[in-house]
């Protein structure tokens, strides 16, 4: 190491029930650097940002700053160790004003018996924006600011932190181009280059490229380790994907040899289909027993297209066929009653009721199925759950058990188990592995397969574009709201990754 | 079989089987412990009630042995019976997680609408004064859901509409129903098989209340929406239209206890049941239904209601100041909700 490090983690490893989050992770951060931060979804990028913000502790390992041991118990602590964050997830307050926003929290110094001094504080303020060269009124309300500019108000309160600490600064950017336009990335990336002589950065993005061009060095993150570290002028796309990934696909692993020719059968389809400012014009086919899968980053429409499908968030133009039938889906009853199902990427909250046992959350979307002449029958009900964890092989003590106490793989078997009941012809596949382990997941993998035998259609969309690849029969591709480009997904003709990639960054 | 070279798991490097994965994981056995703790404290919950009204009548049956003889406590039990009735409707909607602070004027409003229309219209009056109830709490209801208006604030907004309703239509003074008028409400202070007629009512509403939230659609979504709002929503369940029937239940029974009040006593008034908005619910609370929603029922009611009565008599024997009381039940329902609230559920309260 030719520079002394200002930050360092040696060894550090952070498990969440029992998912091995971060396994022995070591990285260090050089005064002045920008280091760049790739790696799949779930590689572990968030949980690093987030321990090194103080959101997280590590379970163990240390973390060391100018070679004297830190600990972090709270972002706060992380500030006045002069460490600042700006999320993915804009954290400003939108109803407070741009200079209560930078200073939040501080406010003690600029009153004087409890009074603040606006003046004082917009003039402060004013300083912090100048850093950023964000030309803009500190008594404005956050939510009349345009995204860029809110992201540019992050920036310049992590800046602020300059004044609390005497050293250099340590600023994480979580994924903070992935809203961005390209003109406002370029004023992004000009700042913080002019900003090194305050601060060193540590950047997260998904748009590999953006990295190489912005890092000084990178650090490629798989399944909770470092499996990488390099000059960012010494590597390329293609190598940082390939690590990323760092293996072939292994159509075993999807089940592909399971993947049959769908019917012909339209279940679905989707003509010039718009929701305003969210997406447009999304044109699909999706026949009996097929898997479409929908590729995308945050902000590509994806997630919001989801939520159309189930009734969340009704069409505001286009058409949407279901069974032969024109319509609007403005409620999920409305999809459920049309034999639609979802399952949801917030499994705890909108898969589940997690307080009630798993009987009546198996009949929660199909209580019909066990009533006669207006009264459920309690027996009928369940025999019929009992029959559903018999099948699904879900592993609990009893079907009494609370929803709350079963592992996550198992709570995703009780949400099929509902969808299954109510005999779905289409189901909404929204994110379906997420935070599950590797053998849940290949049970999820081999339901899926098994419903598209039965001629269900499924909508997928996955946490990571292997899973994508390996599971659908077909693909659409979406950047900025709009279809970029269609696969053909069949055993044998799955494209690769970086084709898919091509088309949503 | 050939394996990907996933990550290994910390705990074995070999990738269990997805059959074998159960038994390796943590889920399981983990599983089981907190679901047996849980039950062992959850069943003391449930029984916490019933253990507390045990221990009130045993205690002033101490204090007073005439208390324990067999006519003393139906008269209690009949005492308890309107209570009752006023709090099981508002229990399906303090399920849900909301609340119906109108039951009390609906409850008054239903006696003046009986103590006017009965010398004109006979047993019409009845079933009139019943439909007002409905009507109302289903307005309540629809605004709640419509607008999105908190349900404190729609069921207040309705009871101040109430309360006023009832002075003008009984001008401001309570009505009494004449001798022609009181015949068709004989049958409320009569009795059966040697039981009062309320008791008939109060058990009917309880055998009711407890079947339907048992084997009812209505019952069951309750629950699950009082419990996970969202995940009940996003199975396809019409989250609103159960819950303008919680809150129709709740003014139509509001109404009967209104009915009922106005046969024992004789009379209409527009302030019949001010006093009864926070015994009633704190009965639904001390019952052990969650402030919170998603726990509880019709059968704990009724015990939160024997409780609230005989705490009532309680304080008579001991001496306090019939107009103190409400300081004693004010107090049991936040020592109650302290006591029954799981607070580790719960990040922010408003």
């Amino acid at each position: 190491m030719s520079e002394k490090a200002l930050l360092n983690l040696t060894n550090v490893s952070k498990a969440f029930a029992g998912v091995q989050a971060l396994d022995r992770v070591s990285i260090e951060i050089r005064p002045g650097e920008v280091v760049g931060l790739v790696g799949e979804n779930g590689a572990g990028k968030s949980t690093l940002i987030r321990i090194l913000a103080g959101v997280y502790r590590p379970d163990s390992g240390t973390l060391a700053l100018e070679g004297k041991p830190l600990v972090l118990a709270s972002p706060r602590e992380a500030n006045l160790q002069g460490i600042g964050i700006v999320f993915q997830e804009q954290s400003l307050l939108p109803n407070l004003t741009v200079a209560e926003n930078i200073y939040l929290g501080q406010e003690k110094e600029f009153s004087r018996w409890g009074v603040i001094s606006w003046s004082a504080l917009h003039t402060a303020a004013k300083r912090q924006l100048e850093k950023v060269q964000l030309n803009i009124d500190p008594a404005a309300r956050t939510a009349h600011l345009t995204f860029a500019e809110r992201q540019m108000v992050e920036l310049a309160k992590a800046l602020a932190l300059e004044e609390r600490t005497e050293r250099h600064l340590v600023i994480l950017l979580d994924e903070p181009t992935s809203v961005l336009e390209q003109r406002e990335i370029d004023i992004l990336f000009e700042r913080v280059r002019a900003l090194r002589s305050r601060a060193s950065f540590v950047f997260v993005s998904h748009r590999l490229d953006e990295v190489l061009q912005i890092s000084d060095r990178v650090y490629v993150m798989k399944d909770g380790k470092v499996v990488a570290e390099m000059p960012a002028g010494e590597t390329s796309v293609p190598e940082l994907h390939r690590l990323m990934v760092g293996r072939e696909l292994h159509a075993e692993y999807y089940r592909e040899a399971r993947q049959q020719a769908p019917a012909a059968n339209v279940a679905m389809q989707a003509d010039g289909l718009t929701v305003e400012g969210a997406y447009r014009q999304v044109d699909f086919t999706l026949r009996e027993g097929e898997i479409l899968g929908i590729a995308g980053v945050i902000g590509s429409g994806r997630e919001e297209l989801t939520r159309t499908l189930f009734g969340f968030r009704p069409h505001s133009a286009g058409k949407l066929t279901v069974a032969g039938k024109k319509v609007r889906l403005t409620s999920p009853d409305q999809a459920a009653a049309l034999g639609i199902g979802y399952i949801p990427r917030e499994r705890r909250t909108e898969g589940l009721v997690l307080t009630l046992p798993i009987v009546p959350n198996i009949t929660l979307a199909s209580l019909g199925t066990v009533m006669k002449a207006g009264a459920i029958q309690g027996a009928k009900e369940r025999r019929l759950a009992e029959s559903w964890v018999e099948k699904l092989r879900v592993r609990t003590p009893g079907v009494d058990a609370l929803c709350l106490n079963l592992s996550g793989g198992n709570q995703q078997k009780v949400v099929l188990s509902k969808w299954m009941n109510a005999r779905s012809k289409i189901l909404i596949f929204d994110h379906p592995t997420r935070g599950l382990d590797v053998g849940a997941k290949e049970e999820v993998y081999d339901m899926m397969r098994t419903l598209s035998e039965q001629g269900i259609a499924i909508v997928l969309t996955a946490d990571t574009l292997e899973e994508t690849i390996g599971l659908s029969h077909s693909i659409i591709v979406m950047r900025d709201g709009e279809v970029t480009a269609r696969f053909d997904a069949s055993p044998g003709k799955k494209p690769v990754q970086v084709d898919l990639i091509r088309h949503m960054v | 079989m050939e394996r990907p070279p996933w990550r290994g798991l910390g705990h074995s490097a070999v990738l269990p089987r997805p059959r074998d994965y159960g038994a390796t994981g943590t889920g399981r056995g983990l599983g089981e412990m907190t679901t047996l703790k849980k039950n062992y404290r959850e069943q003391i919950r449930a029984l916490a009630p019933v253990l507390v009204l045990a221990g009130l009548v045993l205690g002033i049956g101490a204090l007073r042995p005439g208390f324990l003889n067999w006519d003393s406590l139906i008269v209690t039990v009949a005492n308890t019976a309107i209570l009752f009735i006023l709090a099981a409707g508002s229990t399906f909607v303090v399920m849900l997680g909301s609340i119906d602070l109108s039951i009390q004027a609906i409850c008054s409003f239903a006696s003046v609408i009986v103590a006017v229309m009965l010398p004109g219209y006979g047993y019409a009056a009845i079933p009139v004064a019943v439909a007002m109830g409905l009507v109302t709490g289903t307005i309540s209801g629809l605004f709640h859901v419509w607008l999105k208006i908190p349900s404190f604030i729609v069921t207040l907004a309705t009871s101040g509409l109430l309360v006023s309703a009832a002075l003008l239509l009984s001008h401001e003074r309570a009505i009494s129903i004449d001798e022609a008028g009181r015949a068709h409400l004989t049958w409320v202070n009569g009795e059966f098989l040697r039981l009062p007629n309320v008791i008939w009512v109060a058990a009917l509403i309880a055998v009711f209340g407890i079947w339907s939230q048992k084997y009812t659609a209505f019952g069951r979504y309750s629950i699950a929406i009082g419990a996970g709002e969202p995940a009940t929503w996003a199975s396809g369940v019409r989250v609103n239209r159960y819950k303008v029937i919680a809150f129709a239940v709740s003014g139509a029974l509001a109404a009967l206890a209104g009915v009922l009040m106005a046969g024992r006593e004789g009379s209409g008034s527009p302030t019949l049941a001010d006093q009864l908005l926070l015994p009633a619910i704190a009965a639904v609370i001390v019952g052990g239904t969650a402030i919170t929603g998603g726990a509880g029922g019709i059968g704990r009611t009724a015990v939160g209601a024997l409780i609230i009565t005989i705490v009532r008599v309680g304080m008579t024997f001991i001496g306090v100041n019939i107009f103190a009381q409400q300081i004693v039940f004010g107090l049991v329902l936040v020592l109650a909700v302290a006591l029954t609230i799981d607070r580790t559920k719960i990040v922010i309260v408003k």
